[in-house]
């Protein structure tokens, strides 16, 4: 009796471990929010793109949400930075990117990377910030938010207005305004560069402010 | 009798300048609901419609009134297809490739040059022209010879992402998407005309060309713009459009493919 309840519960155990290792995938499962997939022939080229990766598997691609889902081996090392590259040379900007891997560790991107101190102090500004489509809300958002200092900034497609907050001790409208255009937007204060505004993508090359 | 004479003849005369003046115009029939087909092309084959569904990679065969048929799966972004009188023509994006199918067997497009994401073809009395995506080119063949025109720019004679292109009237006529403008050749590749330009188009996407008219999706608009030949503008199409992608004329209705709708349009000429 004594030697068959070992025997069961040696059992157990060793079921136990070996779920517990075949639990963790040998794949990486990367999830990106990508502004401006609406447009079929836009969504499908990012696929398309994204199968230069040899490995990839189980692409899934939402248009209302813009959320770009695929699988990689893990033993590859996919990276944000690379996942991020990849959506930029397809033409869009990834607004939000997060791998999450074969053992169960997330990485997210960050959207803002701006601190508050004692010294902070929050303003409130719209500003004009020409552009056309979900794209062009996708590079606005995302550039403005870059820049420290910024805490929120949020772009209107249908007024083109940049709904702006941000810490006056870190940065100034001038300056948010400059990295704007130098994404390829003009604003009330800034202009692009022409063969900025030239290499943005068709559907995004809005009519230029004067 | 001199009088009634002069009577008649202005009457005449007035009839047939009011016929000349009469406004023809598509005007909205009905909506055939797709479902959960979410539609790119359009074409017709044996008085049936065919539509290609690029989010659920398959082809839907539709009867005369809409009634689904069959769907035949297993394609890689199947984009806007044409026929050629006995079978469907499918440019697939994800592939590279043009599959031909005839309702029961595949086979594939023999091409020299390599396609880089084909997004449409149509074939016209043994000519054949195909949208290269992402070479920014058509490519042409005119009974025994393939040529190939157009590279990456907004000039004439180039592209920027063309999705559609439709053989008529001796003609290639290019739905430029990108560049939001129409481009016309002739069977030689020489740049003819460009259409659309007053317009503000974004993102043209799907054509259709008729022996008088020049249909094109403005997808971003919710819209299609209709020219006659010479480039001038006659009707803007609006009512209950969402991301349009295609147009066909077939036995006298006009159908547009809605993507985003997941329907088709149906509109008739009428005379005002």
């Amino acid at each position: 009796m004594k030697n068959l309840l070992i025997i069961i519960i040696s059992t157990f155990t060793f079921t136990i471990s070996s779920n517990s290792l075949y639990s963790q995938s040998d794949r990486d499962q990367i999830e990106v929010q990508v502004d401006g997939l609406g447009c079929p022939f836009c969504a499908y080229g990012l696929e398309k793109k994204f199968k230069e990766f040899k490995g990839i598997k189980d692409v899934k691609i939402e248009m209302e949400t813009g959320i770009f889902n695929f699988t990689y081996p893990s033993e590859k090392e996919m990276t944000l930075e690379k996942v991020e590259s990849q959506v930029d040379k397809a033409g869009y900007t990834a607004v939000t990117t997060k791998i999450t891997r074969g053992d169960g560790t997330v990485e997210e991107s960050k959207q803002n990377i701006t601190e508050l101190s004692d010294k902070s102090e929050i303003v409130s500004k719209d500003i004009f910030v020409a552009g056309n489509c979900g794209m062009c809300q996708a590079r606005i958002e995302k550039t403005a938010n870059s820049i420290v200092g910024v805490v929120k900034a949020e772009w209107d497609k249908d007024n083109k207005m940049l709904t702006l907050e941000y810490d006056k001790a870190q940065t100034s409208i001038g300056e948010i305004s400059e990295s704007i255009a130098k994404a390829g937007h003009d604003t009330k204060y800034s202009k692009a560069e022409e063969d900025v505004y030239n290499d943005l993508p068709g559907c995004c090359q809005y009519e230029r402010v004067q | 009798m001199e009088l009634y004479k002069y009577v008649l003849a202005l009457f005449l005369i007035y009839s047939i300048s009011s016929c000349n003046n009469d406004t023809k115009e598509w005007s909205y029939v009905k909506t055939i609901d797709l479902g959960s087909t979410t539609p790119i092309g359009l074409t017709a084959l044996e008085g049936h419609l065919w539509v290609s569904d690029g989010d659920n990679n398959q082809l839907v065969h539709l009867d005369s009134e809409g009634k689904v048929l069959f769907k035949e799966e297993g394609f890689e972004r199947p984009m806007h297809i044409a026929s050629d009188g006995k079978s469907i023509y499918v440019p697939e994006y994800g592939k590279d490739q043009i599959t031909i199918f005839n309702g029961k067997e595949r086979s594939q497009l023999n091409l020299v040059d390599s396609l880089d994401a084909p997004a449409g073809i149509h074939i016209e009395d043994g000519q054949i022209a195909i949208a290269d995506f992402y070479n920014h080119r058509i490519l042409f063949k005119n009974q025994n010879e393939w040529i190939s025109f157009g590279k990456e720019g907004k000039a004439d004679g180039e592209f920027y992402y063309p999705t559609d292109v439709h053989i008529a009237n001796n003609k290639i006529y290019v739905a430029d998407a990108y560049n939001n403008r129409i481009q016309v050749f002739d069977t030689e590749g020489n740049h003819k005309m460009t259409i659309g330009k007053e317009e503000k188009i974004n993102a043209a996407t799907g054509i259709y060309v008729s022996s008088s008219q020049v249909f094109i999706t403005d997808f971003e608009n919710d819209r299609v713009l209709v020219y006659d030949l010479e480039g001038k503008l006659v009707q803007e199409i609006t009512e209950e459009l969402e991301k349009p992608t295609d147009i066909l004329l077939e036995n006298e209705s006009l159908y547009i493919a809605n993507y985003k709708g997941k329907n088709l349009m149906v509109f008739k000429m009428i005379h005002e």
